[in-house]
């Protein structure tokens, strides 16, 4: 395939159809092949959450594996502080829902390419971002700053992976106190609606099987799809099978269409056999 | 319908063949897929008419399913398509013939070379069809066209049986009318063959010309005139061979005169076919299915390779065994084809008086004179095994029987070869065998095969359940060379099916050393034979074989057999290729002794019965444990290489001080790799158990701690916890404790949708789960108890698995040489777009069930997996392959399976290749459109490549016993392998496929995926490893292949000696 980069003789910053400027990016100063980024700040016309202000944060496409937040965050503070920098594996709004958990728990990331959300502490730089010459490559792993890959990269990882008995008893304890009292809090709510609608009511109580005032069973999915089978069982059975002539006369119709059916599978078997020359010894 | 059907196919028959031809080829290009019928009402409930109702009945009664019936009918109608070829053939009367000239040679061996006589060429008599084709039995794809060409009396002497002189003058008649038919053009091709092998019997193939010529050979036989000899001169008993001839010596008539059985039936052969001929054609006019019937059983013996060579139960034999019954009322004249067969299968099976003796109804001539009683053997056990298969209504019966071919190397469990034929010449004399070779007239081999095939037999006795051998194939010779000598002929196989508990023990207890027949033991054994005294108090005499681990005890039988036929036949061990366990190398990784990894495999399951049991009795957890499973292939016997038992050389490592565990260090080789064994441990259900799918896990982490806790206090194992599971070091093992809780699939379910409704559905996590806790540790149960069953089920399945590594295929499928073979070509030829494969573990589907799931896998075709797997818990989903192999890589791998087995069977049974079988695990790099080059020092597993290398790494690991608990923790699971082509995976998946052998591979194959490169819009979710196209006002992306081989150096950097591009294979 072509080299598909484009070399701009002028130290031109290229922005193509769509808005996004091109950024190029290489991993060390001796590597002869750049990856592009492609950055854009971030617009999103329903985007309330508050950790991605809208004049301020740069939405970078491409970043390859090698690049965890902190290297972005040090790339791009050549162009002005950032505040904070977030990597997903896909764009889209942020869904965090649930306790925070902690590293232990927290489902392993992607290594794959990810999109960033880099937040800047001024809304200036990021015309600074988008200004900087395409030809000149944004360098991820330097004197000062190695980025470590391949097997030492795995090796720290293997590292990393131990977690002291004692440190994680005390973050399982702290989850389920947590939890406990969620639960609880869950209960006390309950209850107090519960109350609620028994004073609305005007003298009248409302008798139901539950005896905390809340249902005993869920009502699920499940359980009405069984209900409605027994209902049809029960239909079911109260049929009679054979009972008048034309039932008689209908089971066997049904019988002999049965033959014929399967008779005419297997014929159309054979026909497939056939065609595949299955019949290889003759 | 059934009729029609018939009519409409022999109309299409006697279309000109070459119109025939191309139909089905046509047929095969074309995608070809199933659609379930669907017939309009109308036809459904049209009233049926009584003889539709009869075929329809009759269907169902006597077949599981009305298919066979119809799949039968063609088979037959096929093998009758070939009157109007016979036209062809115009057999001019022979008026005029000058004597052989140099370029005709005569078909005979000329040994001893004198004999009285004499002899002049004169017309045939007659000349007659005989055999199958005048019968309509004749099968496809060789048809044989018998010829009897009657020489007349004139040429003949009464005289003439004594001494070989009929034979010679036969001979002689033959290379005459060879000689007339080369002056005349339209004859083709012309070669000499023998009857059955028997080079008393020679005969005369024509081949037509024209371009079908491939669809039939005429076959001429030299006959006397019916009635020129008595009969009674060929009785068993009388002599027709004297000895001074053949000896060249004057012996004194002081000993009896050794009668000729051979000889004479021979020549009586020749005189009986018309009469046979007669008789047949008057059963099969009374019983109208005959012609059928004796068609299928002929197909039934060819793909048992039992119908050709000598002493082959031949399809005149076949033919006259149906005749045989239906004369004995054993079978009516009323019968379809199909229920012949099933009789006749039914009589060979139960027949035990039934000797090789089957006399003709002249009442002379044994028709079964060549046959061993091993041949005969073999063909009873064929007989039954079908009959089992005819039973069983699980089992698609007319494709097992008739269609699929069964070779020796797939059906024995060992083969052996005898390669040098020419030394069975001295073991005749050996064995003592003159009269018996001047019987055969000089055919050593056909003398000694059954004296080697009695002492094997004794030898062997309890071991095998069945001795078979090769029946050597008619030899065929052009009419313008000599007659070729004994010894061209190809090597003797013999095949042996063991009894799989004795087959492998290394004693052989004899008799007491006071019998009787303690003597007739020692005769047997020679020097092997010693007197041992036993535990129970007994001293017999006893033979002792080597054999220390299970693969050397696979090949006691090899040393048996060298030993015996060294010992009384004089076949030196170089003459005997043992075929078996040549396989095995890829999986051998002993040091000392060289094992297969059974003890292993063995040692591994014993560590973990130990392990489950503490684990059982454990004190102090808040719950109970309710089962403990294993769920690790090691468990299962399948596992390629078993762990192996390690210690640690602390040095080598680094530490981690807090968690007492030690870590690879930067600069030396990547440590030995250690797996971790995976238990499944659940935990009681209870209310404690939070519904919650975090609080789940957090319990979880927390039982994991626990159970840590107390393994290290009660046992002083080491052990790590994690949130996802727990190591545990012991025995120089590694297991992996997984806690389980039964309702966490159905938790992981369950979700409350917005109006409070309580909504259960499917997810991946869930399956993922549920994969992990429930369907692995039960499919470990089943295959450890297969495994008992069967034992070398572990052995075979980690061949297909080391097969599978070594060929890359490893991303798409999860599974001695015999099995393997078969897998190959189970793999190769199962036709996984039309059928599903059922697996019955345990026998514990039945009819209905298969039927069941044929319904269901042919109504959802489409959106199953292509490769269907079907067991008896797992049933509609077929969930091991839903995941892996796509449609391109099953044909992939079935290509390549194909290409294996061909290797494979031509390398085991061809005495004369390089014997290299390693050659099916090597893949070809040619295909891949880069190749990644690793470091062999940091793969771990380098070991066990299929060529091992020459160098080694120090691994940290230090020889000597394994490690008693405790200790620090090893490392565990780490593989810089299998973690780069996780993340090359990751990052490029979209992009492109790696490949890698795990069981020690240097390099990873890289293709690109097709549509990899065609040029996309810009999209933001398209936008990874790509650089951007812009062209007016578009923005298009391909992939920035340089950055992309650039970055496969970065991520594996240390790991990556080399990038390979082979950028001359890319088309873009």
């Amino acid at each position: 395939m072509a080299p598909s980069k484009k070399k701009h003789a002028s130290s031109q910053p290229c922005i193509i159809p769509g808005g996004f400027a091109v950024l190029s990016l290489q991993f060390n100063s001796d590597s002869a092949a750049r990856h592009s980024l492609y950055v854009k700040e971030h617009k999103v016309r329903a985007e309330k959450s508050s950790h991605r202000p809208l004049d301020r944060t740069l939405f970078v496409l491409n970043i390859p594996p090698y690049c965890s937040e902190d290297v972005v965050k040090e790339l791009f503070s050549q162009f002005g502080n950032v505040e904070s920098v977030e990597l997903r594996d896909h764009p889209g709004s942020t869904q965090e829902s649930g306790p925070k958990l902690s590293k232990f728990f927290r489902p392993a990331g992607k290594q794959g390419f990810n999109v960033g959300y880099v937040v800047f502490k001024k809304s200036s730089s990021l015309t600074a971002v988008k200004s900087h010459p395409h030809d000149v490559p944004l360098v991820v792993c330097t004197e000062q700053r190695p980025v470590r890959t391949g097997v030492q990269k795995w090796i720290q990882q293997y590292t990393q992976s131990f977690i002291h008995p004692d440190k994680l008893q005390q973050t399982v304890d702290s989850f389920m106190e947590n939890y406990d009292k969620h639960k609880e809090e869950e209960a006390e709510r309950q209850k107090k609606e519960a109350e609620q609608q028994k004073e609305e009511e005007e003298g009248w109580v409302k008798v139901t099987r539950g005896n905390k005032g809340t249902k005993a069973r869920p009502h699920s999915e499940a359980a009405n799809q069984r209900t409605l089978q027994k209902e049809m069982r029960k239909k079911k059975r109260k049929e009679l099978m054979n009972f008048y002539t034309w039932q008689h006369r209908n089971t066997q119709k049904e019988h002999i269409a049965e033959l014929r059916k399967k008779f005419e599978e297997d014929k159309q078997r054979i026909a497939l056999l056939r065609a595949q020359r299955k019949f290889r010894p003759y | 319908m059934i009729l029609s059907d018939c009519f409409h196919e022999e109309e299409e028959n006697e279309a000109p063949v070459k119109a025939k031809r191309i139909k089905p080829d046509a047929g095969e290009e074309e995608e070809v897929v199933y659609h379930p019928v669907k017939l309009s009402r109308n036809d459904l409930y049209r009233p049926p008419t009584a003889e539709e109702l009869n075929q329809l009945k009759e269907a169902e009664s006597l077949f599981h399913c009305s298919l066979l019936k119809m799949q039968g009918i063609i088979v037959c109608v096929y093998v009758q398509c070939l009157t109007h070829l016979l036209d062809q053939l115009s057999f001019q009367k022979v008026s005029d013939l000058s004597w052989l000239s140099g370029t005709v040679k005569v078909p005979f061996l000329l040994l001893p070379k004198i004999t009285k006589g004499k002899f002049h060429m004169a017309p045939p008599a007659s000349i007659d069809l005989i055999g199958s084709y005048p019968l309509g039995t004749c099968t496809k794809p060789h048809v044989m066209v018998d010829l009897a060409v009657t020489i007349p009396a004139d040429v003949l002497h009464p005289k003439d049986v004594v001494n070989q002189r009929y034979p010679r003058k036969r001979a002689l008649y033959l290379a005459g009318l060879a000689q007339y038919l080369t002056s005349s053009s339209d004859i083709g091709t012309m070669r000499y063959s023998c009857l059955h092998g028997n080079r008393l019997r020679p005969v005369l193939l024509l081949t037509p010309p024209d371009k079908n010529s491939s669809s039939f050979t005429v076959r001429v036989h030299a006959c006397p005139p019916p009635g020129f000899f008595k009969p009674s001169r060929f009785h068993p008993q009388r002599n027709n061979i004297r000895t001074e001839w053949y000896t060249g010596l004057q012996t004194s008539h002081s000993g009896k005169i050794p009668p000729t059985p051979h000889y004479n039936s021979s020549v009586l052969g020749d005189l009986l076919p018309r009469a046979h001929l007669q008789f047949l054609s008057a059963i099969s006019s009374q019983c109208s299915a005959f012609a059928d019937g004796v068609a299928l059983l002929k197909v039934w013996l060819r793909q048992r390779e039992l119908n050709q060579g000598t002493g082959c139960f031949n399809g005149f034999l076949a033919s006259m065994l149906m005749a045989y019954l239906l004369t004995t009322h054993r079978i009516s004249n009323t019968m379809t084809a199909y229920q012949l067969l099933r009789n006749s299968l039914n009589f060979l099976e139960f027949h035990s008086a039934f000797q090789v003796v089957f006399v003709d109804p002249s009442g002379h001539l044994n028709m079964c004179a060549d046959m061993t009683a091993c041949t005969y053997m073999q063909l009873q056990h064929e007989a039954s095994v079908s009959m089992q298969f005819w039973d069983n209504p699980t089992v698609d019966g007319f494709h097992s029987l008739l269609m699929t071919p069964k070779p020796m190397i797939r059906t024995s469990d060992h083969v052996f070869q005898l390669c040098e034929l020419v030394k069975l010449q001295s073991s005749c004399k050996k064995l003592n065998l003159l009269s018996e070779l001047m019987d055969h007239s000089g055919n050593y081999i056909h003398t000694a095969l059954p004296f080697i095939l009695s002492l094997l037999q004794q030898g062997l006795d309890q071991r095998i359940q069945l001795l078979t051998h090769s029946l050597s194939p008619d030899p065929e010779w052009s009419v313008e060379s000599e007659a070729p000598k004994y010894k061209a002929q190809p090597p003797l196989s013999f095949g042996l099916l063991f009894r799989p508990e004795l087959a492998a023990s290394v004693l052989e207890r004899g008799p007491p050393a006071d019998s009787p027949k303690a003597a007739e033991f020692r005769q047997l054994w020679g020097l092997r034979s010693e007197l041992r005294r036993f535990q129970d108090g007994a001293i017999t005499e006893a033979v002792l074989w080597d054999g220390e681990s299970m693969c050397q005890k696979r090949l006691v039988p090899k040393q048996i057999i060298t030993h015996l036929l060294q010992l009384h036949a004089d076949i030196p061990e170089s003459c005997v290729r043992y075929v078996g366990a040549m396989v095995d190398d890829v999986i051998k990784s002993g040091s000392e002794v060289p094992s297969t990894g059974e003890e292993k495999s063995l040692a591994v399951v014993q560590s973990y019965d130990d392990l489950s049991r503490k684990l059982w009795r454990l004190e102090g957890l808040p719950l109970s444990i309710t089962a403990v499973q294993g769920a690790h292939p090691a468990l299962r016997y399948t596992q390629v290489f078993p762990p192996k038992p390690l210690k640690m050389d602390y040095s080598f490592f680094d530490k981690e001080k807090t968690c007492r565990s030690l870590v690879p260090k930067e600069g030396k080789p990547c440590p030995a790799y250690i797996t971790p064994i995976t238990v499944i441990c659940h935990m009681e259900g209870s209310g404690k158990w939070p519904n919650d799918r975090l609080a789940i896990r957090h319990i979880r982490a927390a039982f994991h701690i626990q159970l840590g806790e107390l393994l290290r206090k009660h046992h002083k194992y080491t052990c790590r916890p994690c949130p996802t599971h727990l190591d545990v070091w012991k025995d120089g093992l590694v297991f992996r404790i997984q806690v389980a809780y039964h309702r966490e699939p159905q938790v992981l379910r369950e979700s409350v949708n917005p109006e409070g409704l309580l909504v259960v559905r499917d997810n991946e996590e869930a399956q993922a789960l549920e994969m992990a806790t429930i369907h692995k540790p039960l499919l470990t149960s089943t295959l450890h108890g297969l495994q008992q069953q069967h034992p070398c089920f572990g052995a075979v399945c980690r061949l297909a698995k080391r097969w599978l590594g070594a060929q890359l295929f490893t991303p798409l499928l999860r599974f001695n040489h015999v099995g393997f073979l078969r897998f190959l070509h189970l793999l190769s030829s199962f036709d996984w777009k039309n059928n599903p494969l059922v697996v019955n573990l345990n026998n514990q589907l039945i009819a209905a069930d298969y039927t069941e799931i044929k319904n269901g896998f042919m109504a959802s075709r489409e959106s199953l997996p292509v490769m269907f797997i079907a067991t008896p818990k797992d049933k509609k989903l077929s969930m091991w392959t839903r995941r892996a192999p796509n449609v391109q890589m099953l044909q992939r791998v079935m290509m390549v399976a194909a290409e294996s087995l061909k290797v494979l069977e031509q390398q085991l049974m061809d005495g004369n290749q390089i014997q290299d079988v390693k050659v099916v695990m090597r893949p070809p790099l040619e295909v891949y459109d880069a190749v990644i080059h690793l470091n062999p020092k940091q793969v771990p597993l380098l070991s066990q490549a299929v060529d091992p290398p020459s160098v080694t790494f120090s691994r940290g690991v230090m020889t000597g016993s394994a490690a008693q608990s405790g200790g620090s923790l090893p490392v565990i699971d780490y593989n810089p392998v299998s973690l780069y082509l996780a993340e090359l995976r990751e990052a490029f998946g979209d992009l492109a496929l790696f490949f890698c052998d795990p069981y020690g591979g240097t390099v990873i194959a890289v293709l690109w995926k097709p549509k990899a490169f065609s040029p996309v819009p810009f999209k933001t979710s398209q936008v990874s490893a790509r650089s951007v196209k812009v062209t007016g006002d578009e923005a298009n992306t391909v992939p920035n292949v340089e950055a992309i081989l650039e970055d496969f150096q970065i991520m594996g950097k240390g790991l990556v000696k080399s990038v390979e591009a082979r950028t001359e294979k890319w088309s873009f």
